[in-house]
Order: structure tokens, then C-alpha cells, then sequence
């Protein structure tokens, strides 16, 4: 028995069997602790709905997380996205749903590369500063034709369509880490940066390029979004910062379990598991800030608990 | 039939700040050999080698490689015009599997269109190591699955397989047990058997002169001469590194003057998971103790336990009193130094003056509020008392030899006035004058009475220091040895196997 556990854990497959295992206690609590108003099939598909529009986010903070990087500016990026496929529908129509926010996050996430890399300064410091800028764009773009996505395009926003710009977003996701230079190279520069640069790796056009895909993703999480929701208002004073917090859960989950090989699983099951949490706190009848509280501290469990840690180590 | 130059550099040079690292070196390095560079730690051995093989940039001259003249601006280059290095670090990176850290920077032979062929790139892997006899090593797993010595066999891998013209070993053998050294060894005699080259580096003149063909030396960033391994013996080598006659006996030479008191410090029934098993063992005023054994046999642990920085420790480390010292606090509060086979991320602020550095243990003794003045005077008195070589106290750790930054691990515990010293590996990649100093250094300590426990991997170093030595063998001690002139190497060999 002791010798089969052992060869479990090393396989690829133990993080994501673990996370399904928690998957399971988490409904299995919420189930008894709120029988009728949570975990039956029709609502684990509505927390589904939620957990696959921000894994999308999460897959591209991921490129810069495992570089030691972080991204603020998505919730603002989000926001802009979504107005401005709102803005251009009256001239593009569903081109402006599908195009429009993926060619805006794009450029958003280029621009924070590229201002990453020339000012050298922190990405915390360099992202936060331009969500503030991104931030006051939408405040703009809001007056070009409102806020509200017309009811005729929220395709996007519920089965099966979610479900397929989802996976394909999670593929391409996979297929970048797996089959191109940037997956092996950004986590190369996560472990090393120095070691990186002498084998050659451009570090600065890499952590560009996360930055650009980071922001492509966050285009694609826009178009499930807006279909998700009824309308976006824009938001100034650094508030789109808390669209960022899910989105970086599901990270979180990948970078924690991404010594078992399989990040994308993992940041979808894990913004499942959130989903979970949000929707069980809500079906006991506790007020969102104890949710909050609740979901953070689960979260720092959860992370805690499937990290091996060194006693002693020095950890940043 | 006359010899083929492989590799002519002309002119090499380069600078860091004031330092002359390596000045306008000129050397032939011929097909077929191995060629030893030796020299004192700060000779711009290392240096010189960093820039042939892309490291860092080449701050003047030319190398030609096999008729080509060629400056890389990384690793890879370099391997891409037929120079690779294996160094003394790891050199893998955690988050890739195994394969990915071998072809890192040279993916391009997999890729197309962009896209790259994962399972031609692991199958490659997998066959060179099959053929490097290290079957067990899977190409598919992640590298953080292996050890230390796993991955050094992996960076073999990758910086040889593609038939380097040059292949430099900078100093990799003292990462390696003695497996492992054969391994590479055996690899170095191939790539010399090839009609290729091979640049070795090493401190150890026993291994320099059995493996090399031919050895130049090096001091202060200059070029001093080329032998033939052949017409010359270690006293020799080690006369040409220091530029005067070293003597042979640089160790303690008293064997009838035992110095040793009380207690300083005791170990009882400690363990560590993995590390120590029960072991226990007594520290005295006035006496050097050595601990020696294989590389994994634990004995490192025992430094660690004793400085109150081994943290699943279980059992009992109190000082002679009865003073507990449970934390790595409470043995400097307690006058207890340590410095860690690990110089560089374990002893020292690696990005930090000199200054700072010897005077972190102090600071809770001095006066408040800290003076600057005051400070850098403490600083100045121990690195000098040291013989630190740096421009000033205000230099950067980084920019210092290995030697020097051991120098200032010891004017650290010098200034802190520590009574019991715990030195791990204390000369380990350090050049024999260095090594001279510090043995001088711990005998005199040893004089006033302090208590210093010795963990070394160098035998010689273990017979001719310590007055006592325990050897250990898979986590236990397996046995103790008086000093004496008689004991031999093999006495020690003889319990660790």
C-alpha cells in the first residue's frame, strides 16, 4: 500500500487527482451544510459557467506568474475589452464581439511588455499604473455606445458556446506551453533567470511576449464575459483591481501544482473549487465578505497544504 | 607528427571595476589534450574560460577556435561554434524536465514552423543518455526529481553530446562523488582520444596531474608559464600558482600537545530524518575536531545541528554549562560561528558589501546608534586582519574570489569573537595559499582555546588539522580517531566504505 502511494505521487496525474478529491470533499461539505439550494447537476453546471471564464484569465497569468511576475492590470484590461466590443458593434457587428476583444487585450498586454521591459521597474508597479490609464480609457470608450451588451450577442455567454471557446482557449494554452519555446522558456526564467540568459533565452522579447499573451487571454475571458454578464460599467480609482483576485486564483492552483505537469487542469479545477466555495457560502446564507474571507483562506490552505515545503527555507 | 593548435588565444583581457581579472593572456591549447589551467582562487582561471564559452563577454583579445575566430554572446553560441563548459554550480533548471534542460536555447533542432516536436526531442534525450550509461535518468521527468549528482550527470550530457571542440570542466569535480568523478573522467579521456580538447580547471593537483597532458598556470590575471604534466611534480605546480617555494607542511605539525579543556559544546542522541541517526559527540576548549566521511553520509547535518540550523532535529545541543541551543539565535548569542560548505547562498550576502558582511553577527553588541565610522573601522580591522585582497571594505562579496569571500566568512566570526567554530568545507575550491592561511588561522584559535569543529571531505586536511576525528558513515559515526602520526589515509578510507 505504502509502496503504491509513493509511486502515485509521482505521477503526472497525482495534482489532478488530488484536486478532484478536493473537488469532491468541498461539495460533498457544502452539500450537507445547504441540501437544497446547493450542488445538484443543473447548478454544478452554473458554477462550471463561472469557473471556465476565469480559468481563461488564469491560463494567461500564468505565463507571467511562473516567471515571478505579476499582471494588475487585467481587470482593467477586461473592462476595456468589453467596451470596446461594445463600442464597435453598431459597425462590425459579431466581429466586434469576437475580434475586438481579443485584438484589444492583445495590444493591452503588448503595451505592458513593452513598457515592462523599457522602464525596468517591478511588473506590480508597471501594471498597476497603466490599469490606471486603461481604466480612464474606458470611462471613454463607455460614451461611445454604452454599456450594455445588446441581447442578441450574448452567444458567448451560455452553453455550448462558452464551453467551446473555453476549451479551445485552454488547448491553445496547453499547446503553448507544451509545443512552443515560450512554455519551456518562461518557466525557464522563473527558475533562473541568469541561467536562462547564458543559454541563450532573449529574456526581455519572452516576458514581452507573456505579457502580450497574458493580455490575448484576458481578450478571450472578455468575450465569455460580456456574454456572461448583462452589462460592464467602467471603473476608475483602481476598483477593476478586484477582477483580478479569481482570475489569480486559478493561477495560484497551476503554479502549485505545476510540478505534476499539468497547469491548465489545474488552474480550471481549481477555479472550480472557488466557484464552489463563492456559490456554497452563498446557498448557507453568509454575507459576501465572510465569503471573502472564507475563499482567501481556502485558498491559502489549499496552496499551503499541496506545497512541499523545506523547513528553513527561504521563501519570497 | 607535430601538434595542432585547437584552440589560440591572443590577447585575452578583462576587467571588473578596478580588478584586472585576466591581463592580456596569450595562450595554444592543442588538439588531442587535456590541458589543466591552475592557479590561485582570483587568477582569472575561471575568467578566462567564462569568456570562451560565453559566460560573460570577452573584454579584450581574440580566441580562435580551430580557425575561426569567435566571441559568444551565451552558451549556447559558444556551443554552437564548438565550445561548451561544465561548471561547478548547477546548472538546471527546476520547472523543466529533464530533456527540456538539456536542449534549453538549442530547441531550434526540434522545431517547425514554430512548433516543436516534444517526443523527437525527448526520444533524443533519452538515447543520449542510454549511451551515457545513465539509463536511469528519464528523460520525461521533471529535473527536481534527481539529486545533486543526477543533474551534474545530465549537464555532462548536455554539454558534450554535440562533440564540442573545447569542453572546459571548471572546477566540477568537487561537486561529484567519486563515482560521478569517474564518469567524468571517463568522458574527458574521450573527448581527448577524439582529437579534440579538453580545458581543465581544478584545485587539486593529484587529479590535475593524473588527468593532464599539459597545465599552464595562471596568477593575478596573467599568464605564467606552460608544463608538461609529465616533467613536473605538485611541489612544483603549487611553487609556480603561489610565485615562491610553498612548504610541504602547511598543516599542523605538533602531535604530542594536546591543548584540549572542558567541554564548549555537545551533541546527545541527535537525529535528523535522512541526515543523522543517534549521533552524539563532545566539543572541547582548546581543540580542533574533525568530522569526515562520504559526501552524503550526513555529516554536514552535524554542523547545521549544532548552529541550531538543522530544523527537524531531534535529541539534545547544549553547550558545556548546559545551555540549550535550540536555534541558530541562540548560538550566536552563545559565541557560535558557522560557516557552510555553501559559501555563496548560505555563509554570505552574496550582493552585499564587505562590510556589511563582517559586521551582520556584531551588530547586537555594538554601540546604538550604529556609527558608520565605527562600522567600517570593525570591517576594516578583521578583512585586513584576514589579508581580504579588495579595493576597499565598501566592494561588493560578488566581485571577490572564492578564497577571499571564505576570508571574509572567517573576519566575520573573527570580529564576533565566536569561541566555538563550526567550519564546513572551510577550504573547499580554495588555492593552497589561502588554505595555509586558514589552517595558520585555526591552529591560533585552537591556542587561545577556542573550540573548532572541522567538516571537511579532504582527508589530508583532516589528519593534519584535528587532534580528534570522527568518521561517519550512512548518518552514524563509525568511528574515532586519535591525531597521530601515524594515521593514514587509508585508516579513514578504511570506516567511511
Amino acid at each position: 500500500m505504502q509502496s503504491f502511494l509513493k509511486k502515485a505521487k509521482t505521477s503526472q496525474w497525482y495534482g489532478v487527482g488530488l484536486l478532484l478529491v478536493i473537488s469532491v470533499i468541498i461539495w460533498a461539505i457544502f452539500k450537507v451544510a445547504a441540501p437544497a439550494t446547493f450542488g445538484a447537476p443543473d447548478k454544478l453546471l452554473s458554477y462550471l459557467q463561472s469557473a471556465l471564464i476565469y480559468a481563461v484569465g488564469g491560463c494567461g497569468l500564468y505565463f507571467i506568474c511562473v516567471m515571478g511576475l505579476f499582471d494588475f492590470s487585467i481587470g482593467a484590461m477586461l473592462i476595456l475589452s468589453e467596451l470596446m466590443a461594445i463600442a464597435f458593434i453598431p459597425k462590425l457587428g459579431w466581429l466586434s464581439v469576437i475580434v475586438i476583444p481579443i485584438l484589444v487585450g492583445f495590444l493591452l498586454g503588448f503595451c505592458n511588455g513593452i513598457a515592462y521591459i523599457k522602464m525596468h521597474i517591478p511588473s506590480i508597479i508597471v501594471t498597476t499604473g497603466l490599469s490606471l490609464i486603461y481604466e480612464s480609457f474606458s470611462v471613454w470608450v463607455a460614451d461611445i455606445n454604452g454599456t450594455r451588451l445588446d441581447d442578441a450577442y450574448k452567444l458567448f455567454g451560455a452553453y455550448p458556446w462558452n464551453l467551446i471557446v473555453a476549451v479551445l482557449a485552454y488547448l491553445l494554452c496547453w499547446f503553448i506551453l507544451k509545443y512552443t519555446k515560450i512554455g519551456t522558456y518562461t518557466n525557464a526564467i522563473g527558475a533562473n533567470e541568469l541561467v536562462a540568459k547564458n543559454m541563450g533565452v532573449d529574456v526581455d522579447k519572452y516576458k514581452a511576449i507573456a505579457f502580450t499573451l497574458c493580455g490575448t487571454f484576458v481578450g478571450i475571458m472578455s468575450i465569455l464575459y460580456l456574454g456572461y454578464g448583462t452589462a460592464q460599467t467602467p471603473q476608475t480609482g483602481m476598483l477593476s483591481q478586484a477582477l483580478n483576485f479569481q482570475p489569480l486564483m486559478g493561477t495560484f492552483f497551476g503554479l502549485a501544482f505545476k510540478k505534476y505537469g499539468h497547469p491548465v487542469v489545474s488552474i480550471l479545477i481549481g477555479e472550480y473549487i472557488v466557484a464552489m466555495i463563492f456559490a456554497g457560502f452563498v446557498a448557507i446564507g453568509m454575507p459576501t465578505t465572510v465569503n471573502n474571507i472564507v475563499t482567501g483562506a481556502t485558498l491559502l490552505a489549499i496552496v499551503t497544504l499541496t506545497t512541499k515545503r523545506v523547513n528553513g527555507a527561504v521563501v519570497k | 607528427m607535430a601538434k595542432e593548435i585547437m584552440l589560440h588565444a591572443v590577447g585575452i583581457d578583462k576587467r571588473f571595476g578596478p580588478t584586472h581579472a585576466v591581463d592580456h593572456v596569450s595562450l595554444d591549447f592543442y588538439k588531442g589534450e587535456i590541458h589543466a589551467l591552475i592557479g590561485e582562487n582570483g587568477s582569472g582561471k575561471s575568467t578566462f574560460t567564462n569568456m570562451l564559452t560565453g559566460i560573460i563577454t570577452i573584454g579584450g583579445g581574440t580566441f580562435e577556435l580551430d580557425g575561426e575566430k569567435i566571441a559568444p554572446k551565451n552558451q549556447v553560441d559558444a556551443n554552437h561554434h564548438g565550445a561548451a563548459v561544465i561548471v561547478q554550480e548547477q546548472g538546471t533548471l527546476d520547472g523543466l524536465t529533464v530533456a527540456e534542460n538539456m536542449f534549453l536555447g538549442d530547441e531550434d533542432q526540434f522545431m517547425s514552423k514554430g512548433i516543436k516536436n516534444t517526443a523527437a526531442m525527448y526520444k533524443k534525450a533519452q538515447e543520449l543518455l542510454d549511451g551515457y550509461g545513465l539509463a536511469h535518468i528519464k528523460a520525461t521527468d521533471p529535473i527536481e526529481h534527481y539529486n545533486f549528482e543526477d543533474r551534474k550527470l545530465v549537464e555532462i550530457v548536455k554539454s558534450t553530446w554535440f562533440k564540442p571542440k573545447v569542453l572546459v570542466v571548471d572546477e566540477t569535480t568537487t561537486a561529484l562523488s567519486q563515482s560521478g568523478r569517474e564518469e567524468l573522467f571517463r568522458v574527458m579521456r574521450d573527448v581527448r582520444d577524439d582529437n579534440r580538447t579538453v580545458i581543465f580547471i581544478s584545485h587539486d593537483m593529484g587529479e590535475v596531474l593524473e588527468m593532464s597532458d599539459t597545465i599552464s598556470i595562471l596568477r593575478d590575471g596573467e599568464f605564467i608559464k606552460t608544463v608538461d604534466a609529465k616533467e613536473v611534480d605538485q611541489d612544483g605546480l603549487k611553487t609556480l600558482m603561489v610565485g615562491r617555494k610553498m612548504s610541504e607542511h602547511y598543516y599542523r605539525e605538533d602531535y604530542d600537545q594536546s591543548l584540549a579543556g572542558d567541554v564548549a559544546i555537545s551533541m546527545k542522541d541527535v537525529s535528523v530524518p535522512g541526515q543523522l541517526e543517534n549521533l552524539s559527540l563532545e566539543l572541547h576548549k582548546g581543540e580542533i575536531l574533525g568530522i569526515g566521511g562520504l559526501s552524503e553520509c550526513g555529516m554536514h547535518e552535524v554542523g547545521k545541528a549544532l548552529f541550531g540550523a538543522s530544523y527537524n532535529r531531534t535529541g539534545e545541543v547544549k553547550l558545556g554549562d548546559g545551555t540549550p541551543i535550540d536555534d541558530i539565535n541562540a548560538a550566536i548569542d552563545h559565541s557560535i560561528a558557522y560557516a557552510s560548505k555553501d559559501r555563496d547562498n548560505e555563509s554570505l550576502l552574496i550582493a552585499d558589501t564587505i562590510q556589511d558582511n563582517i559586521t551582520l553577527p556584531s551588530l547586537r553588541k555594538m554601540k546604538k546608534p550604529l556609527s558608520p565610522k565605527h562600522e567600517r573601522e570593525f570591517a576594516e580591522k578583521y578583512a585586513k586582519q584576514m589579508s581580504v585582497k579588495m579595493v576597499g571594505v565598501s566592494q561588493f562579496v560578488s566581485a571577490l574570489s572564492g578564497g577571499n569571500k571564505q576570508k571574509v566568512v572567517l573576519a566575520r566570526w573573527l570580529g564576533a569573537e565566536s569561541d566555538i567554530l563550526v567550519l564546513d568545507s572551510p577550504t573547499r575550491g580554495i588555492d593552497i595559499k589561502v588554505k595555509a592561511d586558514i589552517y595558520n588561522l585555526m591552529d591560533e584559535m585552537r591556542k587561545q582555546g577556542k573550540a573548532i569543529l572541522v567538516i571537511s571531505e579532504e582527508i589530508m586536511e583532516l589528519i593534519g588539522m584535528c587532534d580528534r576525528i570522527l568518521v561517519m558513515k550512512d548518518h552514524k559515526v563509525a568511528g574515532e580517531l586519535e591525531r597521530s602520526r601515524d594515521l593514514t589515509e587509508n585508516d579513514l578510507i578504511s570506516l567511511m566504505v
